[in-house]
């Protein structure tokens, strides 16, 4: 539990007394203060419950430990800890180039203005196919991985655009002709079929 | 106690009910950290909260539906 889901918690259950006194003596609803109680215990505040909670539940999907918590991404949160700068993830997540709590929200969430309600779209259907479905032996991303994922944040840095390689290819990186993770460049990314045989990193507590 | 009066309250009683339960829902999909914890509360808990709510809307219309010999005498 964290943010603010107390908070939330505390308006629910100031809700339900609410409703529930309703519930216990409808008679209350009689007078013009009865029927604005009902109006704000039975329309306003469970709208507003329904509001925050939602938003709890996005900003808590954003979190690391909320996608390693499904079994299937259980060995691409191992990778974020694989003791090899080669592993592109690792050595972001272990250097805070991305927010750690939020690593995986990071690189993979759509920045685009419907993004967040896309990726809940695909959240819920990648829900489907592990419960209902048959969940492939290999995940992969539809599409392959976007390029603007990466240009979010290295585009306009010094280091990236001083590098003579990423100068001469600028132009296909962008259009994302040619893909960061997969033109023989960076190409180590979470590497699930090695992890069997690579060192780890404990980060010291 | 007149007709109109007898079915708002019964109405009134399902949905404080039905809000009840959903919040109820909601508490535990909130407390449970799982990706079907979202599942839960957008499918359940919103659902059934949201009939409370419709219930509630409906139970109006008996306030504002005027009651059979209501209306004006000739």
């Amino acid at each position: 539990m964290f943010g603010a889901t107390p908070l939330l918690i505390a308006l629910i259950f100031v809700t339900m007394v609410l409703a529930v006194w309703v519930l216990v003596r409808p008679s209350v609803t009689i007078g013009a203060g009865g029927k604005i109680l009902a109006f704000i215990a039975l329309f306003v505040l469970p709208a507003l419950c329904v509001t925050a909670g939602m938003s709890a539940h996005i900003q808590r999907s954003e979190q690391t430990r909320f996608c390693i918590s499904c079994h299937a991404m259980q060995p691409f949160g191992r990778s974020l800890y694989v003791d090899n700068q080669n592993y592109l993830p690792a050595a972001h997540f272990q250097n805070h180039r991305v927010p750690a709590d939020q690593a995986c929200y990071a690189c993979h969430a759509d920045y685009t203005i419907y993004g967040p309600l896309k990726d809940k779209l695909a959240g819920l259907k990648r829900i489907y196919v592990q419960y209902l479905s048959t969940p492939p032996a290999h995940i992969t991303i539809p599409g392959g991985y976007n390029n603007h994922q990466c240009l979010r944040c290295h585009a306009g840095a010094r280091n990236f655009e001083s590098n003579p390689i990423h100068q001469a290819i600028m132009s296909s990186l962008v259009s994302n002709q040619m893909s960061c993770i997969t033109s023989g460049c960076h190409d180590t990314v979470h590497g699930i079929d090695t992890l069997s045989h690579v060192k780890f990193w404990s980060p010291t507590p | 106690m007149k007709l109109s009066e007898i079915g708002m309250r019964r109405l009134l009683r399902v949905s404080s009910a039905l809000v009840v339960a959903g919040l109820c829902v909601e508490i535990i999909s909130l407390l449970w950290f799982h990706p079907l914890a979202f599942v839960l509360f957008v499918f359940v808990a919103v659902s059934i909260i949201a009939a409370g709510v419709v219930v509630f809307l409906a139970s109006l219309l008996f306030v504002i539906t005027p009651s059979p010999g209501s209306g004006p005498r000739t």
